[in-house]
């Protein structure tokens, strides 16, 4: 019975050109934005293989020099793209795509996409999230909100439980009809975006993509079915189809347009970040009069070379058996790191916050879940770009203390003396491993929930008003 | 007749159960926005406030520096810095170029997020101090600002909607249109009071928050072209509004039912709200993509290399060409430090300029672009000039950008001379170094450009005012 009542919602929904029309759009778009993404991924992946490539031999080739100039010098890590950004990029394009790693400052990422873009890069943006997230829910309500309402407008809806069908088996039925004719959507645009996935497995380090992939899906699919059984709830429910179309279509345009905003708005007043300018003088001022205000820059300098004169038992540091600038710059690197976690810390922290906000965000608007996970998944979410720039931070870290270590070969206070061309070698290359998918999940445990919430919620809210159909 | 008309639908609507409703949901929407452009406003100023804190109190010290080191002496080693140097003074003493928020920025955030409103200008070239982004959480940038032109683009569009896609078949649907048809009383003429009385009560909310929140922004009203703006700004909103008034006319004129109209309407909106932008983004970036800049950063960095080089050689010769100067003991000598900075600098960003140009070309050409095709997209036309008029748009960057050249070039002018001649500034003279000030945006200029756009709205308008009156003419009375 059950598949007899999907079958004819299926026909019913194939054969109406409302759905062909939006079918069709959905479909080339979602086709369209892969097709972007999946290019976009190919471009910027060589972009950033090549300028390492170029950098490294660069660094390589800088000569003899002295090695504090080569720590100003310094290093850039560049941002990898995880290939199912191509299907969610998320906060990409506000993010840098690269930081400079040097001496004695921790680096702001540089160059957001955005910045490179017009406005209008802003306004409207083809990706397949946005297809998924925002005009996927709007077809299922295209489909579905006349499921009973319809019937019941034209009058079929009491012929209909005048047959003794089960009311459950009507809404099962009624809910696969709207769940096939997706599929008809969904299936060729999800195996292409496998083949694609399948094409890149082997090129880069995203090891567990395919899980992450799987997950994705199964996100979407529980985002999805929650606005199916919302919609037939609705259907069955409402007095009018029109009535039904207007209650959903209003819905929709709260849950994509109104909340994402709103709530972003909401975490930034409920957890207020520091101004740039702001920042930047508080990590200046620790730095110079000491974290807790009594430990200048000047009294930890004169500490450290007390200390020093005192291990090796003389009296000048021209005497030291070690270069002390040295020993005072690797000091000052130490001293600047605690300055640089507890600002950093501080700031990235609001930023989770500010993101809890947004995960919680969905208890309102079942899409703030599925976003958070869909970008976390995706790897192109705040937390796994903080990741990568805490990488980026202890390798800069790395390098200046082998800077500091080489400097204590030069002659003090001579900042012209060099060490040889091979030093460079002693540096370690970046390498970058993303962090796994149990990592991911861990951070988006209430969008979990809450999704699962929304579905279960919404097929209970299904078969409850199924269950109370009124004929008329 | 027409007055009847609107009378009595003001009278039904205000005791029916949709009006007061929607009403206050807008309300409400476009208070939020309001406040929260309100909120940025101030940020910025409270920014600009303490970086001209800290400028003040900056070069107050280094004044102070000057007239010490005048009054005490030279500086005789030559690892530290002589306070009263060019290359001192032209970088440590540096003034900031700032953008002052406009006077109606509280009603679109537009770019402002995104790109910096304060410099500090030095001697050294423009790439070294242009890197000054805000602070922001990415994951808020993304989702974008609930602001005033965010209702205005998306929302009041569908409030719009939300009134009128069943102005004629709700009537139709309860048999009184053929009722009222039987009165003299042309259909074209029902509809258009239908839609005065309807589109007095959104534009009337929309206009009056867009004023209320610049009354509340401290915008200086005394000021003839913060009016102006204000002006053009509610213009740009009735016209919007016509738009979609206009359209909802040529849908229902169409004579299907209430929910094919909704439909119809929502999809429209869609397309031209959402799919068209995106469209629009699409082929604007594929025919004129942006250069890499990761492959600008390794230039750089090889340009750095090459300019350190050269430098050193530089100083080389120098060093050899007056062995006096030649530092005792230390390697280290400022003086020659900052010449070498600049030099450096220099070197670096001419070699670059090539490259640097290409990514401002390319941006320009996609402006163009996009200039010519978001007339396929009243949303994006009236987004892309609401925020012109605001001042969050590109257009006062840019003339932003012109004013920071402009000053980075007196200041160099004034610096670069004495830094080569390694001469020392009195207190007088650093008094007398170039000061900045910015000059707002002539507002013809802005009207020039809103006004193409009000024509790119009112002529759809029009043309789908007529189709529906026209297409009216064979409405089905009956259901």
């Amino acid at each position: 019975m059950i598949t007899r009542i999907a079958r004819k919602e299926f026909t019913e929904m194939v054969r109406d050109g409302r759905f062909r029309v939006a079918a069709a759009l959905v479909m080339a778009l979602l086709v369209a934005a892969l097709a972007a993404g999946w290019k976009h991924h190919v471009d910027s992946t060589a972009q950033r293989l090549t300028a390492e490539r170029i950098t490294r031999a660069q660094w390589l080739n800088q000569g003899a020099r002295n090695p504090h100039s080569a720590a100003h010098y310094g290093v850039w890590a560049f941002r990898p793209q995880s290939p199912l950004a191509s299907i969610d990029p998320g906060i990409e394009k506000y993010v840098g795509t690269a930081v400079w790693l040097e001496a004695h400052r921790q680096n702001e990422f540089r160059y957001k996409p955005a910045s490179d873009a017009t406005a209008a890069a802003r306004f409207g943006e083809l990706t397949a999230a946005v297809v998924l997230q925002l005009l996927l829910p709007l077809v299922i309500v295209l489909l579905s909100f006349g499921a009973f309402a319809a019937e019941r407008d034209n009058g079929t809806l009491r012929q209909l439980l005048s047959l003794g069908v089960s009311r459950s088996d009507l809404a099962l039925g009624k809910a696969l009809g709207v769940a096939s004719a997706l599929a008809v959507l969904l299936v060729p645009a999800t195996a292409l975006g496998i083949a694609a996935l399948a094409l890149s497995a082997g090129t880069s380090g995203w090891g567990d993509g395919p899980l992450r992939l799987w997950l994705m899906g199964l996100g979407y699919l529980l985002y999805f079915g929650a606005f199916v059984g919302l919609s037939i709830a609705v259907s069955a429910r409402a007095r009018s189809a029109q009535l039904a179309l207007v209650v959903l279509v209003g819905f929709w345009i709260v849950n994509g347009l109104v909340a994402p905003r709103a709530v972003a708005d909401l975490a930034r007043g409920a957890f207020p970040g520091p101004s740039s300018f702001a920042f930047t003088q508080a990590v200046r001022e620790d730095i110079t009069r000491g974290a807790d205000g009594h430990n200048s820059s000047d009294k930890r300098l004169d500490d450290l070379k007390a200390a020093v004169l005192k291990k090796y038992g003389v009296k000048r540091v021209e005497d030291l058996p070690v270069n002390f600038d040295a020993l005072s710059l690797q000091a000052g690197e130490d001293y600047g790191n605690t300055v640089y976690d507890k600002h950093y810390t501080r700031l990235w922290d609001t930023y989770r916050n500010q993101n809890a906000v947004h995960q919680w965000g969905a208890a309102v608007a079942p899409l703030l879940a599925v976003r958070s996970l869909s970008m976390g998944l995706a790897g192109s979410d705040f937390e796994q770009h903080r990741h990568f720039a805490t990488a980026a931070e202890n390798h800069r870290r790395l390098i200046n203390r082998i800077a500091n270590e080489e400097m204590l070969k030069t002659e003090y206070n001579n900042w012209n003396d060099e060490v040889p061309a091979e030093t460079w070698a002693k540096f370690p290359e970046f390498r970058y491993g993303p962090p796994g998918v149990d990592w991911v999940l861990g951070q988006y445990l209430p969008s979990i929930g809450l999704m699962l919430a929304w579905c279960v919620l919404a097929t209970a809210a299904a078969y409850w008003a199924t269950g109370r159909l009124r004929p008329s | 007749m027409f007055l009847t008309v609107v009378r009595h639908e003001w009278r039904q609507m205000s005791a029916g159960k949709i009006l007061w409703p929607v009403a206050v949901l807008f309300a409400l929407l476009v208070g939020y926005g309001v406040w929260n452009g309100l909120h940025w406003v101030h940020f910025q100023q409270q920014t600009l406030e303490a970086v001209a804190q800290e400028e003040t109190g900056r070069i107050a010290k280094m004044r102070a520096g000057v007239v010490e080191a005048w009054a005490t002496g030279a500086i005789t080693d030559p690892s530290e810095p002589d306070p009263r140097s060019a290359g001192f003074l032209g970088t440590r003493a540096a003034r900031n170029a700032t953008l002052p928020p406009g006077s109606l920025a509280a009603l679109a955030i537009g770019q402002s997020d995104l790109y910096p409103y304060y410099f500090r200008v030095t001697m050294a070239n423009k790439v070294s101090f242009t890197n000054n982004d805000e602070l922001e959480n990415p994951t808020n940038q993304m989702a974008g600002h609930f602001d005033l032109a965010f209702v205005v683009v998306y929302l009041y569009p569908l409030f719009i909607l939300a009134l009128s896609y069943n102005l004629l078949s709700a009537e139709r649907d309860e048999g009184t249109l053929a009722m009222l048809m039987s009165q003299p009383l042309a259909l074209g003429t029902l509809v258009l009071a239908k839609i005065a009385a309807r589109g007095a009560v959104v534009v009337a909310l929309a206009a009056g928050f867009s004023l209320l929140a610049v009354l509340l922004s401290d915008a200086g009203l005394s000021e003839a072209q913060v009016w102006l703006r204000l002006a053009l700004w509610i213009t740009l909103l009735v016209a919007y509004g016509g738009f979609w008034f206009a359209l909802a006319i040529a849908v229902g004129a169409l004579g299907k039912s209430s929910a094919t109209n909704a439909l119809a309407l929502v999809g429209l909106w869609l397309v031209m709200a959402l799919v068209i932008p995106a469209l629009v983004n699409v082929a604007v970036t594929a025919a004129d993509p942006m250069p890499s800049r990761l492959e600008l950063i390794a230039a750089a960095r090889q340009a750095t290399l090459e300019a350190d080089k050269e430098s050193k050689a530089r100083l080389g010769q120098y060093h050899k060409d007056h062995p006096e100067l030649v530092p005792k003991g230390s390697g280290y000598n400022v003086a020659d430090s900052y010449v070498k900075y600049v030099l450096s600098l220099d070197t670096e960003e001419k070699r670059l300029a090539p490259i640097l140009d290409r990514f401002d070309e390319q941006l320009a050409r996609q402006q163009a672009s996009v200039a010519q095709l978001r007339f396929l997209s009243p949303a994006l036309l009236a987004a892309e000039a609401l925020n012109d008029l605001a001042g969050t748009g590109v257009e006062r960057f840019r003339h932003f950008g012109r004013q920071v050249d402009g000053h980075h070039r007196a200041w160099r002018g004034y610096f670069l001379p004495r830094l080569f001649a390694k001469a020392n500034l009195s207190a007088a003279e650093l008094d007398r170094a170039p000061r900045y000030t910015f000059f707002e945006e002539d507002t013809a200029a802005v009207a020039a450009r809103t006004f193409p756009v009000l024509a790119g709205l009112v002529l759809p308008t029009l043309l789908l005012g007529a189709f529906g009156l026209v297409g009216l003419r064979r409405f089905p009375l009956i259901a």
